[in-house]
């Protein structure tokens, strides 16, 4: 009976209004199948049924993020992803968030440097609730003031809160800064605060009219619903709104680091810290999933070697991480360190890189491998909890990597990366000599002496240089 | 209708939650214990929590690094969470790894290491990690509202530095055989785990438990005074662009009648996205990312609390926006339109809260732990339902009372004071700590 409903729907491949749909393949996501279909206008839609819940979630993802952006109008992805918030031509502005709390949905938006998705979840009988507002959103959104003022003032206070005054948001930025030239990661995606106070309601339209299109814009939807109204409803609702000519890709390619970078920042905190950055793999490059097992070895958890090392061994670090960027484009392999106590910058540096030295030179152990990986798989299944998380997965490896499985097809690279494959990556991406060291230095300040705060406010410098053995060069 | 976990008796009469789920090959489980830090000593604050750190910390056969070691072995992941009125051991693992976890897990309850060396490592890095905090304005914000709220009872006792070097390995092994009991443990179980499975798994960890005739006891356990006039602390931090504020009264147990009536009254206030606080700090004037109000739920009256985080040269008029509505709030209460709204989003939106099995055992198990009636989870729904503008209005009246408020701001004090003591009216008392004091 469904599959009969459904040739009314979908054709192989026509524009014919009668067979809006062309289902473009079914793709395997782990023991269930995500349906794929395009309209006539661009618009992709991935569809997995799952039962679980009397729940659907629905995120709308768009092939644009930070990474577009040019200097002098930074944050402006982000700055319009609030803004799809306010009014449309049909909603005044506070009804959508009215509508969808009333229907008792949770919803929310992010923005990164690849991507920014939108999405609802909701009780499963108010599906078509989230395809009447977000095919409004996307086809009829109103920019003006005093809307696009006061949602700059909301950005900012974001932003104090997430960078100003948030000491490991303000090292981030200053990695990235630092570590990138030519390529647009170098601009954080919050934007610097002057291109947020700057933005007028035409940048919002321009940017508006160029890239939130349904040719560029993928809609996921995971959860409890039948497949012929999902298909009807979303031709219906998206069916007219007319695709975009969209840019050409321009974006500056980062050339390679051959050289230690460094910058610092001086803040009002008890310790040392120090953020490492080296230039990583791109998310679709093979080399990723060996780079974040090599990742998992070393940081992940308090069994791996680094924090071993550093906080039970040594006690020289009170918290540490490592993470390797899920970038489009290249990005970076972060690490930061925490010094305990009077210890320094420079003992940490010194002991993490004896203890990157010897994964170049000896093989990680089997059982550290095997650790690794099954983290790596449990943490992979915690995602897939719940209809959100599969839709999230699914929609984030099909906007980056053009493959909706892509979650899946890393757990299975996970598996059969080696140690030799470990020490390969080792060598390949921990250059010594081509690295980005952020340092954050203590200012002495204290509540007690707030008056010598002027002079060391945003004492923050950035300098290329060559870096010696565990030597401190900062200044 | 959404599947919930079965209440099964165990062995020794202890009570066993199961949710069987095979849509994913993962098992999670609870191991609850009615204690907590309230039971902590005097002068040995922070007791309870190295309990719990310390279980993690090593078995009689495997030190710490091999017991890490073994767990990222199996696909698991472990851990001991300590609260006010509860202790849990949260565990989930890969389905086909569940037996050896459950060994390990029989292991960590059953013959836990307390090693001496251990311990001094573990307090230096408690300290070290107090110190770290500072670097986190809310965390700031909330322990320095945690004494402003609740100085003098159990909510308001916190480690401090004299507090954790007392802690002795005695000390732990002590309080482990006196808290972590057979007679106060409840166990839940959901998953890729059927209820017989289940029950001899509960079984194995049960024989492995100490075992006592005094089990702790919170028969003790009084409501707190709350605040005691209007005082504002602030939290004196250089270099603050922006400012962190709590403002907090006493609101309701989840045993008093009108909890749902209050907790309705909030959600209206500051529950949701489209809030009154939200609508006025966010939308209309763009004076902070977020603007919210919540009710604590805890085993006696705990706090009514709003948050909100204003740029430096906002707070003063953000906080006096911020009473002014909450007076308001009182004095004019809710209309009938507003609850309907609510209502409608607190009924649907507890799909979410409820959407998988693991969140299912942990509403069970927090009810249980918490001494809520069996029933609270479904109760809630139709106590939802049955709140009105009159008793909604009435539980505002009851239980919230700006005149005795606590509100803490953590910020730069020289150049946020004049102004909030200009713009609060009726202060009694205004202090300034500095944030890198114990």
């Amino acid at each position: 009976m469904e599959k009969r409903l459904l040739s009314a729907l979908v054709a192989a491949n026509s524009a014919n209004p009668e067979h809006p749909w062309t289902h473009t393949g079914d793709v395997p996501f782990g023991t269930d199948a995500v349906r794929t279909f395009r309209l006539a206008n661009g618009l992709r839609l991935l569809l997995l049924v799952d039962k679980q819940a009397p729940t659907v979630s629905y995120f709308t993802w768009f092939r644009v993020g930070s990474r577009h952006e040019k200097p002098g109008k930074t944050g402006l992805s982000h700055l319009f992803e609030h803004l799809m918030f306010n009014e449309t031509e049909g909603l005044p502005a506070g009804t959508f968030d009215k509508k969808l709390e009333a229907a008792g949905a949770e919803t929310n938006a992010a923005t990164w440097v690849d991507w920014t998705y939108y999405y609802e979840s909701l009780p499963k009988d108010r599906f078509g609730l989230a395809v009447t507002l977000e095919s409004e959103r996307m086809g009829r959104l109103v920019l003006r003031e005093p809307q696009v003022t006061s949602e700059k003032e909301v950005v900012a206070n974001e932003r104090r809160y997430s960078v100003e005054d948030n000491l490991e948001g303000s090292a981030s930025e200053l990695l990235y800064k630092t570590a990138f030239d030519a390529h647009p990661y170098h601009a954080p995606t919050i934007g610097w605060m002057a291109d947020i106070e700057g933005f007028t309601p035409e940048d919002c339209k321009g940017f508006y009219e160029t890239y939130y299109a349904p040719n560029n814009a993928t809609i996921v939807v995971v959860g409890d619903v039948s497949e012929r109204d999902v298909l009807t409803k979303v031709a219906k609702a998206y069916g007219p709104i007319a695709s975009s000519e969209l840019p050409e890709e321009d974006t500056m390619p980062e050339p390679p680091q051959t050289a230690v970078k460094e910058a610092s920042l001086s803040r009002p905190t008890a310790t040392e810290k120090v953020l490492v950055g080296y230039k990583g793999p791109s998310l679709g490059d093979p080399e990723h999933a060996v780079l974040t097992v090599l990742n998992e070895i070393l940081f992940g958890g308090r069994a791996s070697r680094v924090y071993d090392r550093l906080v039970v061994r040594d006690e020289i670090a009170s918290d540490l991480r490592g993470w390797v960027s899920t970038f489009r484009d290249p990005g970076l392999y972060e690490i930061f360190l925490t010094a305990r106590g009077q210890h320094t910058r420079a003992e940490l540096l010194a002991t993490l890189d004896e203890e990157l030295e010897t994964v170049k030179h000896e093989l990680v152990t089997v059982d550290e491998l095997e650790r690794a990986k099954a983290r790596l798989e449990l943490g992979l299944l915690q995602t897939l909890d719940t209809a959100a998380g599969k839709a999230e997965q699914i929609g984030f490896y099909d906007t980056v990597l053009g493959d909706p499985r892509g979650a899946f097809a890393r757990l299975e690279a996970y598996l059969r990366v080696t140690r030799g494959d470990v020490r390969t990556a080792a060598r390949r991406w921990l250059p010594r000599g081509a690295r980005t060291l952020i340092h954050v230095i203590p200012n002495g300040e204290t509540a007690a002496d707030p008056d010598e705060a002027d002079d060391a406010e945003g004492a923050e410098d950035t300098a290329d240089g060559a870096e010696a053995d565990g030597e401190e060069v900062a200044s | 209708m959404t599947p919930a976990p079965k209440l099964l008796d165990a062995v020794g009469g202890r009570p066993l939650f199961v949710e069987t789920s095979r849509t994913l090959p993962l098992v999670s489980f609870a191991i609850g214990f009615e204690t907590g830090s309230y039971f902590d000593p005097v002068g040995k604050e922070g007791l309870m929590r190295f309990v719990g750190r310390l279980l993690r910390r090593g078995t009689k056969r495997l030190d710490a690094k091999a017991l890490e070691a073994t767990i990222d072995r199996l696909g698991a992941e472990l851990s001991v969470e300590v609260s006010h009125a509860n202790v849990t051991v949260h565990g989930q693992v890969i389905r086909r790894n569940l037996e050896p976890f459950v060994a390990l897990v029989a292991e960590v309850l059953g013959e836990p290491a307390f090693d001496a060396e251990e311990l001094e490592r573990l307090r230096k890095k408690v300290l070290a990690e107090r110190i770290e905090a500072r670097d986190n304005d809310r965390s700031l914000a909330q322990n320095a509202f945690r004494t402003a709220m609740f100085e003098g009872h159990s909510y308001g006792r916190k480690a401090t530095e004299a507090s954790i070097v007392a802690i002795t390995q005695p000390d732990i092994a002590g309080h482990f055989r006196a808290s972590i009991l057979r007679e106060n443990v409840v166990f839940g179980f959901s998953g890729d785990v059927d209820a017989d499975s289940a029950r001899k798994i509960a079984e194995t960890w049960l024989a492995v438990l100490p075992s006592s005739n005094v089990k702790p006891s919170f028969a003790d356990l009084r409501d707190p005074e709350g605040p005691k006039g209007r005082t504002l602390v602030i939290v004196d931090k250089p270099e603050r662009t922006q400012t962190q504020i709590l403002f907090g009264t006493l609101g309701t147990s989840g045993h008093d009648e009108d909890h749902i009536p209050l907790l309705v009254g909030t959600a209206i206030f500051g529950g949701t996205f489209t809030s009154r606080l939200m609508r006025e700090v966010r939308s209309k004037r763009g004076w902070s990312y977020g603007a919210s109000a919540r009710l604590n739920v805890e085993r006696v009256r705990h706090g009514f609390t709003m948050w909100t985080f204003p740029a430096a040269k906002d707070a003063a008029a953000c906080a006096e926006l911020e009473i002014d509505l909450l007076e308001k709030l009182i004095a004019k209460g809710v209309t009938p339109k507003e609850v309907g709204f609510v209502k409608s989003y607190l009924t649907r939106s507890h799909a979410f809260e409820i959407d998988t099995p693991s969140k299912r055992l942990h509403q069970t198990l927090d009810t249980y732990l918490l001494g809520l009636p069996v029933d609270y989870p479904t109760r809630y729904l139709s106590e939802v339902a049955a709140t009105t503008h009159t008793t909604a209005n009435a539980a505002l009246v009851k239980r919230i009372d700006p005149k005795n408020m606590a509100i803490v701001v953590v910020g730069t004090a020289k150049d946020i004071r004049a102004d909030l003591e200009a713009k609060i009216s009726g202060l009694e008392r205004v202090s300034v700590v500095p944030f890198d004091a114990e």
